[in-house]
């Protein structure tokens, strides 16, 4: 066979880029890295395996090439296009993506190596061993006017013959109100901590002013003072006039709760302190996966900013590494109060502008993007899911392409799968103990006899009917996904199953795998796919039916008159159709999922539309079209693990796809576009009025003038 | 095979005027978007993204009415949200319709594979939108505080007129949507037949080059066709999320769009037919709901709305056939040819096809016995190999009814010739589908002993009775003329 120069360019361009394929996919693939060793090869699970599905994508892409030449590059452009509005809309998604930065639970302490300036707070007691020698004890906190409190003071041992008084001095040390004795309805009131009369009661007594107060704890005059531990408990209905006290537990609040009513958007904690206290402040998130970016201001009573700080540094995270979590957060450290009073830690979020939110949604979408669009490569494991997908979706690809080849708008592949599935689930876990070179092929075949039976059922109402075959046929599919689910439920699913599933299927009748990853597996339906395609390629291209089909799909009324039997073609196209998909359906599951579960398939059978369209309904680009938009599929799964991005995107830019690979106006529109702006020539572009809606962009090769 | 009691409760629910209420309310999503498949099938460009549509809209619809709350305040909010979900909801679906429009007049593409790029759209969109708004893949039940439409009440006064109370408690308390629905099935036929657009519409239809050789602006009326068409799914998907259930659910139409697009040829193509056409689904829907209180499986029932529109496909195919062939056969005889005859032979061939039909639906049940006898075993107690030699026995049943009912589908000649074979196949089809139907009815009553015998003849009676209405007496007299038998 000789080929001419230009044959000759294509041929090696398309084994070039085939060849450029196989060694990027390999060089991910085997996780090479830097050091292109061949040990890391030869250590890879199922290395040989893995390189034969490689160099069988560089096939795919070289078959790409020689067959669709420049429409191979309009179908790699509408991907792109489609990509890029896929890019613009997470982008949208993602325009929130800074509120993080403002969001989260957060933490603020204060720590000094300086006697509090309070030691009680409300609501809390302290023991602490009597010094006799003293002869008093004193305790500080803090309250505000009108505030009701009880002081009580108590030995903690009854026996140790203690007899206590307890007074309670403002700032200035005037004695507001004392108490030596605590009656009968005391002790039983608050039997956990006092213990008898001896011990001392202020009972409600009305703060008069702000400010610190001091518990003054003396021996009843009178009594011998006696080493013994002595307790001392505040206890007051209102609000702590106080949240914070040195080395005390961090208080916090969550900064713009998602769905909250009154977000918080701000912080205010107040701690008293004394002058020449050296003090640190520490604002920090709660976890280190809350990404809020904090702030921290120290104001004084009067509301004056004394310090801030919005930044720790990188040596005073490693310091307090048990609070701060990144620089992100903020701390004031060793700062020296300048005098007596109370203080108040300020925490805010720090505020977002344009230019952050901005590049904050940026970089969400590319690491989003980034996910989607290397995630299959990125490990192993996710290499043996594209491939998995890819060989449903291929086998789902060359059913489509059969049925619109011939013209004839048949989605009943979805149909078709779940009988295959059903078929062959039921032969394997029916036949579990037969030979395996056996039971696998009978498995086989009866999920193709079941997709042709299927597929036969709307080929019969299309062809001797006149049934619209897109309306019954996505009638038939979802009968077809309740019969299975009835079948599954009533007659497979185990008596004692938690969930929908029938039993997993015997080894025997299982699809042998080729490459076995810890469970994920590729089988050797790779072998059977190349099978296939070729076997449809054959079909279409070299047998009398093919001819047939390719007739009916360019015109049905020549074709009929041309003496073509449309009606028994049309029947049998859409029955082969059925033969592949239910194969799909076997690979389901005898390959994937190794049981019957419900939902095997979700929609899958329309994303092998988008494969067929893809590949201009030619059954040998399929294989290329179907490892693409596997590998996109694969992709949306990894980004929506990684990022909050929804999966559903893939299927948005499915249609969009659609949309722009039917378009076949598409080029001369903006070519006439780009006249009509020069002004150059007047283009009269009125209502043609001819377009029957009907006429295929399906059938392949009626694209022309994409690559003009 | 069933519970009896159950059996009798669903019957029960069945002709009464709650039932036809709820008919009217399953019907509204599906007459909606049929009038508009009518419309663009009449302009020649069928939209096929009918179903996405409809779920744009309905999640359009949501959104605006919850939102409306936080705009306006929860008072406001409640009388204006669900017009404004209204309002944007057809919005949207008329931007959904000139997508589509635009991408197959002006671009070119295929009509309906961009038909089913929308329905992706819709489907894949709305979902994606949910869960970047509510964090749900599932509904927005619980996330998103959406309205419903209004329901109208009807004056009670009419519950006193004797006749009219049948039509108030049928009417009564529909959703302002079901009204809108009855309402735009006269519309749209005033705009059809009524309208100088409408008639250009039907003539675009018919023959483009036609229609463009006169003058008319093809491509303009397609663009209205379809964007009209967009406006009634819209409407449809409003009702589903807004008045039918009160949230937006992942995938909510559930089919409705692609029923749609068989209801017109049903309906013969005219809006009245299609309104018909929609309740016919509307009661096998509003059925669908009605016997899932019986212990046989869910997904039996779920089928049944997609099993009815294959089999009308079918039953509208075969009638298709059966006129042209008859058409033919006029043009054969020429002078000769006994109109009024065939008429009836017609008729004939139509109650063949339907009850060879409803046997289908005996051999899919017969199939689903076998597959989930546990679903049949119902309370009794029943063996499992009880329930399959039930089902045998039902699917043998159907399997001879569909063969002697068979002949006089295919060959319509022959009833004429064996009237009494005909007869025969249809008396005995109707005695069994008459007969069980009466057995059941006179069970209510007290008549327990005599009710099989009973329920038999009736059913014999009875099916006679229709066979000669439809035209078998007609078809006995001429064969006594013509070839002197009997």
């Amino acid at each position: 066979m000789r080929l001419s120069s230009r044959q000759r360019a294509l041929l090696g361009f398309s084994l070039l880029m085939g060849l450029l394929v196989v060694a990027l996919i390999s060089y991910k693939a085997y996780d090479l890295g830097s050091d292109f060793s061949w040990e890391t090869v030869k250590n890879t699970t199922d290395w040989q395996s893995v390189l034969l599905v490689n160099v069988l994508i560089g096939i795919s892409v070289t078959l790409l090439i020689l067959e669709l030449k420049w429409d191979a590059l309009r179908v790699l452009l509408t991907v792109v296009v489609a990509l890029l509005f896929g890019y613009l809309m997470t982008a949208v998604f993602s325009l929130d993506a800074a509120d993080d930065l403002i969001r989260g639970d957060f933490r603020v302490q204060v720590l000094s190596d300086a006697p509090s300036a309070v030691d009680l707070s409300y609501e809390q007691d302290v023991t602490a061993d009597f010094d006799p020698a003293a002869g008093e004890a004193r305790y500080h906190f803090a309250g505000s006017e009108g505030d009701e409190v009880t002081i009580l003071a108590y030995a903690t041992d009854a026996e140790a013959g203690l007899d206590v008084q307890v007074s309670l001095l403002d700032s200035g040390g005037e004695v507001l109100e004392t108490a030596n004795e605590a009656s009968r309805r005391f002790t039983r009131q608050y039997s956990d901590y006092l213990t008898g009369e001896t011990d001392a009661v202020i009972d409600g007594f009305a703060l008069p002013a702000n400010g610190t107060y001091t518990i003054l704890v003396e021996p009843e005059a009178g009594t011998d003072p006696v080493a013994a531990e002595l307790g001392v408990a505040l206890f007051s209905d209102a609000a702590p006039a106080l949240d914070l006290l040195y080395n005390g537990p961090a208080v916090g609040d969550v900064f713009n709760k998602e769905n909250a009513d009154n977000p918080v958007t701000e912080a205010r904690y107040t701690f008293a302190g004394s002058e020449g206290d050296a003090i640190t402040v520490l604002a920090y998130v709660l976890r280190s996966n809350v990404a809020a970016d904090l702030k921290v201001a120290l104001l004084d009573a009067d509301g004056n900013t004394l310090v801030q700080n919005s930044d720790a540094s990188r040596e005073q995270v490693e310091t307090y590494s048990a609070e701060l979590k990144s620089t992100k957060d903020a701390i004031i450290e060793a700062f020296i109060l300048p005098a007596d009073g109370v203080y108040t830690v300020y925490t805010q979020p720090e505020p977002l502008t344009t230019g952050t939110r901005l590049s904050e949604t940026f970089k969400t979408t590319n690491k989003a993007y980034d996910a989607f669009l290397l995630g299959p490569l990125s490990r192993l494991n996710r290499w043996v899911i594209w491939i998995r997908d890819a060989l449903t979706l291929i086998m789902l690809g060359l059913a489509i392409a059969i049925v619109f080849r011939a013209n004839q708008f048949s989605l009943g592949a979805e149909g078709q799968l779940y009988f295959g599935a059903l078929a062959s689930g039921v032969v394997g876990l029916t036949f579990g103990d037969l030979p395996k070179p056996i039971l696998v092929p009978v498995a086989l075949l009866s999920a193709a006899t079941a997709g042709f039976l299927w597929g036969l059922l709307p080929g019969a109402l299309k062809a001797y009917l006149g049934a619209n075959e897109l309306v019954s046929t996505l009638m038939l599919n979802t009968i077809a996904q309740r019969f299975y689910e009835m079948v599954l439920t009533f007659q497979l699913q185990p008596p004692d199953a938690g969930y929908t599933a029938s039993e997993w299927i015997p080894e025997n009748g299982l699809l042998p795998p080729i490459i076995d990853l810890n469970g994920d597996t590729v089988t050797v339906a790779v072998y059977l796919l190349i099978f296939l395609v070729l076997l449809t390629w054959v079909l279409i291209q070299r047998t009398p039916i093919g001819y047939e089909i390719r007739m009916i799909g360019a015109n049905i009324k020549f074709a009929d008159f041309g003496g073509v039997n449309t009606r028994r073609t049309i029947m049998l196209t859409m029955a082969i159709s059925g033969i592949v998909a239910g194969l799909a359906g076997a690979h389901l599951a005898m390959g994937i999922h190794r049981k019957l579960i419900l939902n095997i398939s979700i929609g899958l059978a329309f994303e092998g539309v988008v494969v067929a369209l893809l590949a201009r309904n030619n059954p040998l680009v399929v294989p290329f079209t179907g490892l693409l938009y596997a590998y996109l599929r694969t992709g949306s799964q990894v980004m929506e693990r990684d990022t909050n991005i929804s999966a559903e995107v893939v299927r948005i830019i499915q249609a969009v796809v659609i949309l722009l690979i039917t378009a076949e106006a598409l080029v001369t529109f903006f070519r006439r576009r780009r006249i009509q702006r020069r002004g150059t020539i007047e283009l009269d572009i009125g209502d043609s009025g001819d377009n029957n809606g009907t006429t295929g962009a399906a059938s392949g090769g009626t694209l022309e003038g994409a690559h003009v | 095979m069933f519970d009896q009691d159950l059996l009798q409760n669903v019957l029960g629910g069945i002709f009464s005027a709650a039932f036809l209420a709820s008919i009217l309310r399953v019907t509204t999503p599906i007459l909606l978007p049929s009038l508009g498949a009518l419309i663009s099938d009449r302009a020649g460009v069928i939209n096929i993204g009918l179903e996405g549509t409809m779920l744009i809209s309905a999640f359009t619809g949501v959104v605006f009415s919850a939102y409306a709350q936080d705009w306006w305040g929860a008072e406001t909010g409640k009388t204006v949200g669900p017009w404004l979900g209204l309002v944007m909801g057809l919005l949207m679906g008329i931007l959904t319709a000139l997508l589509l429009a635009f991408f197959h007049l002006r671009l070119k593409a295929n009509l309906i594979l961009s038909g089913i790029a929308i329905n992706f759209l819709g489907q894949a969109g709305t979902v994606a939108i949910m869960y970047e708004l509510t964090g749900s893949r599932g509904d927005t039940q619980g996330f998103l505080r959406s309205l419903e439409m209004p329901f109208v009440q009807l004056p009670d006064r009419m519950n006193d007129i004797p006749v009219l109370s049948f039509f108030f408690k049928v009417l009564d308390n529909q959703s302002v949507m079901t009204w809108i629905a009855l309402v735009m099935v006269i519309l749209v036929w005033y705009f059809m037949y009524r309208t100088p657009t409408g008639i250009h519409l039907r003539a675009v239809g018919e023959n483009p080059e036609a229609a463009a050789s006169v003058g008319i602006r093809v491509q303009r009326i397609r663009y209205l066709a379809l964007t009209i068409s967009g406006c009634l799914a819209g409407l449809g998907g409003i009702h589903m999320s807004m008045g039918y259930l009160q949230f937006f659910q992942n995938n909510m139409t559930a089919g409705r769009g692609f029923i749609a697009l068989a209801t017109p040829s049903l309906g013969g193509g005219h809006p009245v037919g299609t309104g018909f056409a929609s309740g016919i689904f509307g009661l096998f829907y509003a059925l669908s709901i009605r016997i899932g209180t019986l212990q046989i499986p869910s997904m039996l029932t779920q089928m049944l709305p997609f099993v009815a529109t294959v089999l009308a496909l079918v039953i509208y195919a075969l009638q298709g056939q059966l006129t042209t062939r008859v058409r033919q056969l006029r043009a054969a005889e020429g002078e000769g040819f006994d109109a009024t005859f065939w008429q009836a032979i017609q008729r004939l061939s139509v109650l063949h096809m339907f009850l060879a039909v409803i046997a289908l639906l005996g051999i899919i049940i017969a199939i689903s016995m076998l597959a989930a006898p546990d679903g049949f075993r119902g309370s009794a107690d029943y063996s499992e190999g009880d329930v399959r030699w039930r089902a045998l026995a039902v699917g043998a049943v159907a399997l001879a009814l569909i063969l002697i009912n068979l002949p006089f589908m295919l060959q319509v000649e022959r009833i004429g010739r064996k009237a009494y074979f005909s007869a025969g196949a249809a008396v005995l089809s109707l005695w069994l589908y008459l007969g069980l139907l009466f057995m059941l009815f006179l069970e209510t009553t007290d008549l327990d002993n005599l009710s099989t015998p009973l329920g038999f003849v009736t059913g014999l009676v009875a099916g006679a009775a229709i066979w000669l209405a439809l035209g078998g007496y007609y078809l006995v007299q001429k064969l006594r003329q013509d070839y002197r038998i009997v």
